[in-house]
């Protein structure tokens, strides 16, 4: 039963990153880093920090791999949502290609605001709620 | 022409089922652990995973649907970022900076160097996979 909450949850978050994906390199065709991951993966981790602070102001707190909520929407959506194997090839190319600067800065705002991120949502909720 | 897009969404589906029940399963035999090696290793994998997909079309022509299924799908899957930031939000709960920079940099730095390790070998061994089907067709 678990395993099939994590794989519902996987396969529309990741149907959904790839559908997202492409609504925005149609809208930024040229963008100077890879803004598409970049966005996908900020949206998706202030999501996982908004629904864990609702999960913990609930009281779930341990044993959260039994809980089934974090498993189909935690764990599953969120985690299939965003990606890390894209961040870290797409990093390589513009290396690759000599472009270190951009580089660097696909990294630093990548980590930085996804945790950031992460941070503000799981503060807002388990702080309001 | 819409055909192969649902089929494409189907087989991102799938692929995101698959890499997100291994990433689960990987998960739960390290939950005992106070460091997320689980995220950790499921991460440097996939990118190895990707770096070799990306690597492998440079040389190789692959089925759209195949490609995007273990592409997007299975690796993207896989992998996560929301998980990181999770991880890395309690590492700093639980104050151990020592833990926090270990994670964010094997994560980043490994991640790359995997990437490209992958991106060389997947390139590499498409190219002589080519030429021996090449020299194979001829004989």
């Amino acid at each position: 039963m678990n395993s099939l909450l994590v794989m519902l949850g996987g396969a529309v978050g990741a149907m959904l990153r790839y559908a997202l994906g492409l609504i925005l390199m149609k809208r930024f065709p040229h963008p100077p880093i890879p803004i598409a991951m970049l966005f996908v993966n900020i949206i998706g981790s202030v999501g996982l920090g908004l629904f864990l602070g609702v999960l913990f102001s609930k009281g779930v707190n341990l044993d959260i791999y039994e809980e089934p909520l974090f498993l189909l929407v935690g764990l599953g959506f969120f985690g299939a949502f965003t990606t890390f194997s894209t961040f870290s090839v797409e990093s390589m190319q513009l290396l690759k290609d000599g472009k270190t600067k951009k580089a660097c800065i696909y990294v630093l705002f990548s980590i930085s605001f996804s945790i950031a991120f992460f941070a503000i949502g799981f503060w807002f909720t388990s702080s309001f709620l | 022409m819409k055909k192969i897009h649902i089929l494409t969404f189907l087989a991102i589906g799938c692929g995101g089922a698959i890499g997100t029940l291994f990433r689960y399963t990987i998960n739960i035999q390290t939950l005992s652990l106070l460091f997320p090696l689980g995220t950790l290793l499921e991460n440097l994998v996939g990118s190895l995973l990707l770096g070799f997909l990306t690597g492998w079309i440079v040389n190789m022509k692959l089925n759209e649907i195949i490609k995007t299924g273990l592409g997007v799908g299975f690796c993207g899957g896989f992998t996560t970022m929301s998980t990181l930031a999770a991880d890395v939000y309690s590492l700093f709960i639980r104050p151990s900076p020592f833990l926090v920079t270990l994670y964010i940099g094997t994560s980043i730095f490994g991640g790359i160097a995997l990437a490209f390790l992958g991106f060389i070998l997947g390139k590499h061994i498409s190219l002589y996979y080519r030429n021996t089907k090449k020299e194979g067709e001829m004989e």
